[in-house]
């Protein structure tokens, strides 16, 4: 009890510092800020699917790219909509398409799934790419607006509302016991009645429509994107990576691993940005993660680590017979 | 038709030219079951190893090759045992941690030959760099042939020492399952620093070859991972026969749509079908492990 | 496997040092350097210093700082008869539009620069654009390339460089006319990646004006093999093939073409052919390839601060130990215009926001002589604010240097023309 009063009375400073936050800081650190939260909001979003779910998606940039690419056609000429009629839009596209995508390829398991999302990913880059609608590889201009505040507060709402829904639903509702169950053992759930099909493509898809949503803010907040800064392969790496050092599966593990990870980077560049070497750094450093704090730094502070999962994997995996678990 | 002859030996060297970097691959991931980011980047050390080599000792590109399986076998197989370690480690998602290790490694790689050795972009001359052969309609570039049979070589190889030396039927038994095989006494541990040295050797002779057909520098490795991982699974992660053929396959697709559709479409015709086998044929197009 | 014990040990001891790193971390910010006495301007370079685009990265960097290193030297920027020193501050973007915005804000508001230098990309430079127009800092462009940076009228951002499509169609026009037999067919291979594919569409429409037959026009996607483009070509058998890419295609187009056995008449490349590194990569191989040079070492221009351009290619020599290629110039040149325009502003450092507003409106009225030629900005257009006065050398590599061909006025040496084969 004690605990839980005292992490509640944490979480409530840490909004109230966030929401007076632009009073505190410059417009650069407020940039910053807007970036960590975006980082925050889609670490969480991948999290949903393969932390909860068990399901690694190599494709999540795409869904980002779907949000910010309907947003920027949708405010460009000739329609010219406002922003906030343009997120709901992105959230349509881009449910629309993850339930094409994911129906068919959420049968496939680890690491072919991870593939084929990557592969759609790519097939939508260079759709993106070639086609004329969306100024091919020239990228989209939309129309500037620049108060900085206004987009560290939508990022901050998307963010916050992210964190709300993932809680709601992953950590205190039957739905998110059924995603669980299907993440430790598939057939096992399957055989306890769970529709397995329909909650994973309910998962994937309420992370996709995340990841859209912040892909919208991004578009209107740097007000240029092209095929490369919205769809690129290196924004998919980044979710993972710091869903990884965050703490795969929690829920506050994205929101340590998306802003420390943006805010460590943004530091190393800031002070070494003349130079390569911070890349070398941020490499090594993932390195040490990974052999040092493998359940991330949420199993850090988590009573007991997430190694309950894999026990209990093994020994459902036993009762079925199938030796080597894990992978397949 | 003499386009036609020509596309299609195009896409066949093609095809064989990618295999060089994915046969390694599917061995790692068929014993070892990990997904490793950092083939990319073994392909680019490689590369740059020939380039210095024939840079400051005025060698020929083909010389570095020995060197190449020599030195990085011997770094692959100090790195083998830690990646063991964290693929069978006690988290929740291990394969997972391991991937990252991999692209945490790649990452360091990175920065590293950045830092090191600048962003200039070299090429590796070699004997038969540029060398061709007219067979009457249609031009051989002979160091891609060349790039084909070491790929064909090294599955070959492969195939006598997996099915043929005692060796190889631990390899396929730990393969198989780790438990079993180290219930009759294989050593786990030190055959997986072998596994992953046998790759990192191979992998970096490969990126010889491609310093010598393309050119290197320290960005293009991603595009290198790109095409092992979807070769890949096209073939059925773990396959080694399978990756050749799988490479072939993408190969003369990609040759065919360029020359007949148009090369801007070349890259979403792979990725298109990558996406469709997975759908139809959901463990790639052999449907078996190694 | 690790012991528990062990295990807890070690978690214990990595969760202290982590919060260590970050408490620095969080710290860092706070430790502000202690102002210079004297007064300086400072000027902020956004660039790309990682990433796909590093190399040009550099090149641009460098160039800024030959322009910072020879001011300094002279005691600093000249208003109202006092010098200031000038002060960089870096920026990398990281080859990505929105870390260059990042990187913009960083500048304007943690350094409280008083001008920008612009990015390599042309991608970055839009993307920092509406920051210069939010907080009114002028930002001076050495190396931006793609029309599409001054279609939507930066007000304040101004280009160097002319816009590669003035560039691409009027040195193929140049080819032609120099060509003997005249060639007649022109094939257009470009990388489908931004500046890339303007080069080459410079190219494609140049073509028409300069009454050449356009048997082939090839988008390749970057990662894609370029055996198939090449063998198609080549059974077309164009006098020319135009090429429009960075400098790793570049390599790749020429290293397929020889392993297929294939050599047009003329082989022009824009941007790329220029960097030493080019003719380093293919050593025998490079010679012939034909480049767009917007300024050379060679061209008979010079100023008060770097001399003649020959005198300019010897100082950056010295830095680098290589030729300097013309967005280096482009970029020592940029500071130059910086020097010019707040001298006649006549406003000393720290500026103002309403003085680095007529700082922009001075930088509109430039119009200089320097050692890369004359300096003026288009008023309007589809050009407006970009420097379109250069008029683009034709270059050719023979025997491992870069020499002009063509336009005849600036013509250092004749145009090898058919290319021998290969063997």
């Amino acid at each position: 009890m004690k605990s839980r009063l005292a992490s509640l009375v944490l979480l409530i400073a840490a909004i109230v510092v966030l929401a007076l936050l632009p009073a505190l800081v410059n417009n650069y650190w407020l940039r910053i800020a807007t970036g960590a939260l975006m980082w925050a909001g889609l670490a969480c979003s991948w999290n949903m699917l393969g932390g909860y779910a068990g399901y690694i998606n190599f494709g999540q940039s795409a869904f980002f790219g779907l949000g910010a690419y309907t947003s920027a056609l949708l405010m460009g000429d000739p329609l010219g909509l406002p922003f906030f009629a343009t997120i709901p839009a992105g959230i349509v596209v881009t449910a629309i398409f993850a339930i094409i995508i994911g129906a068919p390829t959420l049968r496939l398991r680890g690491a072919y799934f991870a593939i084929a999302t990557w592969a759609f990913a790519e097939v939508l880059t260079q759709f993106v790419n070639v086609v004329g609608f969306t100024g091919g590889i020239g990228g989209l201009n939309l129309p500037p607006f620049l108060d900085e505040r206004f987009f560290y507060f939508t990022m901050f709402a998307a963010a916050v509302l992210t964190y709300l829904v993932t809680w709601a639903l992953f950590e205190r509702s039957r739905f998110g016991l059924k995603v669980k169950a299907l993440r430790d053992h598939e057939p096992a759930a399957e055989a306890m009645g769970i529709n397995t099909a329909l909650v994973k493509l309910q998962t994937f898809v309420l992370s996709a429509v995340t990841a859209s949503v912040f892909g919208s803010i991004f578009a209107y907040w740097v007000t240029f994107i092209n095929p490369k800064s919205v769809f690129g392969g290196d924004i998919t790496d980044q979710m993972v990576v710091m869903v990884l050092l965050g703490g795969l599966g929690s829920l506050w593990g994205p929101a340590i691993g998306g802003v420390g990870l943006f805010v460590i980077n943004r530091l190393l560049w800031m002070n070494w940005g003349d130079t390569a070497f911070y890349i070398a750094i941020l490499g090594a450093a993932i390195v040490l993660v990974v052999l040092f704090l493998p359940n991330g730094i949420a199993g850090l502070f988590a009573k007991r680590p997430a190694e309950s999962a894999t026990v209990l994997d093994k020994a459902v995996d036993k009762l079925v017979g199938n030796g080597e678990g894990g992978h397949s | 038709m003499d386009l036609f002859l020509q596309t299609l030996l195009n896409g066949l060297l093609i095809g064989g030219v990618i295999a060089t970097f994915t046969i390694g691959f599917q061995l790692t991931f068929g014993v070892l079951h990990v997904i490793d980011f950092a083939v990319g980047g073994w392909v680019v050390l490689g590369g740059y190893l020939a380039y210095y080599m024939a840079a400051e000792l005025g060698l020929d590109g083909f010389l570095a090759i020995p060197v190449a399986f020599v030195l990085f076998g011997v770094i692959g197989y100090l790195i083998g045992p830690v990646l063991y370690n964290v693929r069978n480690s006690r988290t929740a998602r291990p394969e997972l941690m391991a991937l990252a290790l991999t692209f945490g490694l790649f990452t360091l790689l990175r920065g590293g030959m950045l830092t090191a050795w600048g962003f200039n972009t070299h090429s590796v001359p070699t004997a038969l760099s540029g060398e061709s052969l007219s067979i009457g309609p249609v031009i051989v570039p002979l160091i891609r042939v060349a790039a084909a049979a070491f790929a064909v070589a090294i599955a070959g190889g492969l195939f006598v020492f997996l099915y043929r030396t005692r060796y190889g039927l631990a390899i396929r038994a730990t393969a198989e399952s780790r438990q079993n095989a180290a219930l009759m006494g294989v050593n786990i541990h030190r055959l997986s620093a072998n596994v992953y040295g046998l790759y990192a050797g191979i992998t970096a002779m490969a990126g010889v070859l491609m310093g010598a057909i393309y050119s290197v520098n320290p960005e293009v490795g991603l595009r290198y991972t790109l095409f092992a991982f979807f070769v890949a699974v096209l073939a059925g992660l773990g396959s080694v026969g399978g990756a050749l053929v799988a490479a072939l396959l993408l190969g003369v697709i990609e040759a065919f749509v360029s020359t007949y559709v148009g090369s801007s479409y070349s890259l979403l015709a792979i990725f298109a079908t990558l996406f469709l086998v997975l759908l139809v044929s959901p463990r790639g197009i052999l449907q078996r492990g190694l | 496997m690790f012991t528990s014990t062990r295990g807890f040990s070690r978690r214990r001891f990595l969760g202290g040092s982590a919060f260590a790193l970050a408490a620095g971390a969080l710290g860092m910010p706070f430790i502000r350097t202690a102002r210079a006495q004297v007064p300086t301007f400072k000027a902020g370079v956004i660039t790309s210093l990682s990433g796909d685009n590093i190399l040009g990265g550099n090149l641009t960097k460098r160039g800024y700082d030959l322009w910072a290193d020879a001011i300094n030297a002279k005691g600093g920027v000249e208003v109202g008869g006092d010098r200031f020193k000038v002060e960089m501050f870096y920026g990398d973007d990281q080859s990505n539009p929105a870390t260059g915005a990042d990187a913009a804000e960083r500048l304007i508001v943690q350094n409280e620069v008083d001008v920008l230098f612009g990015p390599y990309t042309s991608g970055s430079t839009i993307a920092v654009q509406p920051i210069c127009q939010k907080y009114q800092v002028p930002m001076i462009s050495g190396s931006a390339e793609s029309p599409n940076v001054w279609k939507a009228k930066p007000e304040f951002n101004f280009g160097i460089i002319p816009a590669v499509d003035t560039t691409a169609g009027k040195s193929l026009a140049v080819l032609v006319k120099i060509s003997n037999p005249t060639a007649k067919t022109i094939a257009v291979i470009s990388v489908n990646e931004p500046f890339s594919k303007e080069t080459g569409e410079g190219f494609r429409d140049g073509a028409k004006k300069a009454g050449l037959d356009l048997v082939a026009y090839e988008l390749v996607p970057a990662e894609g093999d370029l055996t198939p483009v090449i063998s198609k070509i080549a059974a077309l058998k164009p006098d020319i093939v135009a090429v429009g890419g960075h400098e790793e295609p570049l390599i790749n187009v020429v290293k397929t073409s020889k392993s297929l056995d294939f050599r047009p008449k003329a082989l022009i490349m824009h941007y790329g052919v220029t960097d030493p590194a080019f003719a380093q990569a293919l050593a025998a191989d490079a010679n012939g390839t034909c480049g767009v040079a917007v300024w050379l070492p060679s061209v008979p221009y010079k100023d008060d601060l770097f001399g003649t351009a020959k005198e300019f290619a010897e100082i950056a020599k010295k830095k680098s130990g290589h030729e300097p290629d013309y967005t280096e110039a482009a970029c020592a040149a940029s500071g130059l215009v910086f020097g010019d325009a707040i001298k006649r502003l006549g406003k000393k450092p720290a500026l103002k926001p309403e003085n680095r507003v007529a700082l922009k409106d001075a930088i509109a009225e430039t119009d200089i002589h320097t050692f890369y030629g004359p300096i003026k900005f288009e008023k309007d257009g589809n050009h407006y604010h970009d420097n379109i006065q250069p008029v683009p050398v034709l270059i050719q590599i023979q025997d491992g240097k870069t020499v002009a061909v063509g336009p005849k006025d600036a013509a250092a040496a004749a145009l090898t023309y058919p290319l021998p084969t290969w063997k």
